[in-house]
């Protein structure tokens, strides 16, 4: 009947009642829709790492990932790789070799990683051939060579242009080849098209005079998020002269981010339960106010404390999560067609990219959020309502019951 | 068989740093089923008598004694139990809560006394026919007239069995037809079910119903008829 009786208070005053739901809902969506728009660029940021360079899991000699130097190859490629195949969860693998090289055109010279690979087995563990925009990915003539467009840009070079690459061999000297370009690629990251370069890895380990040696295996599991756990199982029978590393090990900053944003969401919970405690606390003390004399006569009829400040408490309680609810139901319309559509931030694409994000965000909402949002806000709506329900106990019932 | 007693009762209320000497020694012994009216013109000290016997305020000195618990002893806490479970109160603006039904209206004091829903929903249309205001279960206080108003009110008071309904001014917004009505309901259950019934009131057909009467005058009793 407590409930029934709260429930009818709130509908005494619809406008009053509707304004501070509307707020509630307003604070909801702007909630929703800032946590979804960062979550979806931090998520597109982490997935365009993976499918570029870091994929799920990698593995190499103990201290290839600080200082990629060209001595530093796998000991035994075989060891690893029957690690590999004897864990469940893997989906796909690839071998490489990994170097820093220069590489020139007729014009300019840059900078770069080299990276030999498997064409078969690459293609299944990054996204190199679906961002080619140009030319073709590799094919199994030896001197194919897929690289960036914005080095493509700053070597001045296009499709069928021929470029030189210079590496380090293992005894210091420099083994250089030239290439064909057949595929240019651009990826959500500018940095990462200005420095990697894609080449048959039978060429790169003859210029290099490291035939048969690997550098990194790349692994994508088939849930990324078990990445950690068949990483610790990979590294547990591997001798200590490997490292064996996660994304969550290799993009700690992203990480770390995604980790902010999740105690971000309670942070901007409160920030908007805050504004909202004022709206709440004005519309109770007015709703108190309004009611002194019913509130005397329920008193008088013996209502205890407990049940007036239940009452009143129930009141905002109601109020905040159906203007929660509301929230959360008006946030997944309007955030409904953004889920396919993305939201498309074009105009900021060249800042975006220089993030490793693209120009179309998708906004990225998880069940924790919306928990969060309904724990916080009803929680908040009762805590405003406190004191308005200890104006209402302060009443004496002969004076509240005549109160005009 | 006496249910109220009062000993020296005064009361002194501070009027913006007047002391204002509302009741001044009052001794009144009012026994189970009378059906008294305090009358006086205002300012006599009727309604405090009757907020004091109601448990709704403390007396400044002396006692009130309902059915032997001295209440002028107990806490805020313990007044609006003993108001619970003893008393019942019928006001004179009718005061039902506006946005519950009759019914819903007279189940209320028996929720916060922790009747289940069926138990209470029964017992309040038992007397709601008893009394015969059925038909007005389940519309709500805008719906109904004053007299109708004050009908549910009355029920609403002596649902919980109490020992005492304090009535203050019923009818004065009533006329004179409803008002007796009203009188004759509430004449109805101080006979049928011993209720102790006590008005203040100026109400000339209130006065002429009245088992006993009271008059009071600058805060004493200067009159029992």
């Amino acid at each position: 009947m407590l409930l029934t009786l709260a429930w009818r208070n709130i509908w005494r005053n619809k406008r009053r009642s509707l304004i501070v739901m509307i707020s509630i809902v307003v604070g909801v969506m702007m909630v929703f829709f800032t946590n979804g728009f960062m979550n979806g660029m931090l998520f597109q940021m982490l997935k365009n790492q993976i499918s570029s360079s870091v994929s799920h899991i990698l593995i190499h000699k103990k201290g290839f990932n600080d200082n990629k130097v060209i001595q530093s190859y796998i000991p035994d490629p075989e060891l690893v790789e029957g690690a590999i195949k004897e864990q469940t969860g893997i989906k796909n693998y690839s071998k490489k070799l990994i170097s820093f090289g220069l590489l020139s055109s007729a014009s300019n010279s840059s900078g770069v990683f080299l990276n030999g690979v498997n064409p078969i087995e690459e293609k299944d563990v990054t996204k190199i051939k679906e961002s080619i925009i140009e030319g073709t990915y590799l094919t199994e003539n030896k001197r194919d060579l897929v690289i960036g467009k914005k080095l493509a840009e700053k070597l001045e070079v296009g499709i069928g242009d021929k470029v030189v690459a210079m590496a380090n061999t293992p005894d210091g000297s420099i083994g250089s080849e030239m290439f064909r370009i057949v595929g240019i690629y651009k990826t959500f990251s500018s940095e990462f098209d200005k420095i990697y370069i894609y080449a048959n890895k039978q060429i790169t380990q003859e210029m290099l005079e490291v035939e048969n040696k690997e550098y990194e295996f790349s692994i994508i599991c088939e849930d990324y998020q078990q990445a950690d756990i068949i990483k610790e199982q990979i590294k547990n029978q591997l001798p200590d002269e490997y490292e064996v590393l996660s994304y969550v090990d290799l993009l700690p900053m992203i990480i770390f981010q995604i980790d902010m944003s999740k105690q971000w969401m309670w942070i901007l919970n409160i920030i908007v339960g805050v504004a909202l405690i004022f709206g709440i606390i004005n519309t109770m003390l007015m709703s108190v106010y309004e009611r002194i004399q019913e509130i005397g006569v329920l008193m008088s009829i013996g209502m205890k404390n407990g049940k007036i400040i239940s009452m009143i408490t129930l009141e905002a309680f109601i109020l905040g999560v159906t203007g929660t609810i509301g929230g959360i139901i008006f946030s997944l319309l309007v955030m409904w067609p953004f889920y396919n559509s993305g939201i498309n931030l074009a105009v900021f694409s060249d800042g975006l990219n220089s993030f490793g994000i693209g120009a179309v965000i998708y906004p990225v909402l998880n069940i924790n959020d919306f928990a969060a949002t309904l724990i916080i806000l009803p929680i908040v709506s009762v805590l405003a309502a406190l004191y308005p329900a200890y104006k209402a106990i302060k009443l004496e019932p002969i004076y509240a019951v005549r109160y005009v | 068989m006496q249910i109220i007693r009062t000993e020296k009762l005064e009361k002194i209320y501070n009027d913006n740093g007047v002391p204002v000497h509302a009741l001044k020694g009052i001794d009144l012994e009012i026994a189970k089923g009378d059906f008294m009216v305090i009358a006086g013109p205002s300012g006599s000290g009727k309604t405090t008598l009757l907020n004091l016997m109601g448990a709704l305020d403390k007396p400044t000195e002396g006692n009130i004694f309902i059915e032997n618990e001295d209440i002028s002893t107990k806490s805020k806490k313990e007044l609006s139990e003993f108001r619970l479970k003893n008393l019942g109160f019928v006001f004179q603006a009718y005061n039902l809560i506006p946005v519950l039904t009759a019914l819903e209206n007279i189940e209320f004091s028996m929720m916060l006394l922790g009747i289940n829903e069926e138990e209470r929903q029964d017992k309040a249309l038992a007397l709601m026919k008893e009394l015969e205001i059925d038909e007005l279960a389940n519309k709500r206080p805008n719906e109904m007239s004053g007299g109708q108003q004050q009908r549910v009110a009355v029920t609403r008071a002596i649902v919980n069995n109490p020992s005492v309904v304090l009535a203050d001014e019923p009818t004065a917004n009533l006329d004179s037809e409803t008002g007796a009505k009203l009188l004759d309901l509430m004449q109805k259950m101080n006979k049928e079910k011993n209720i102790t019934f006590i008005f203040s009131s100026h109400d000339s057909q209130v006065i002429e119903r009245a088992k006993r009467l009271l008059i009071l005058k600058d805060g004493k009793i200067v009159e029992e008829k």
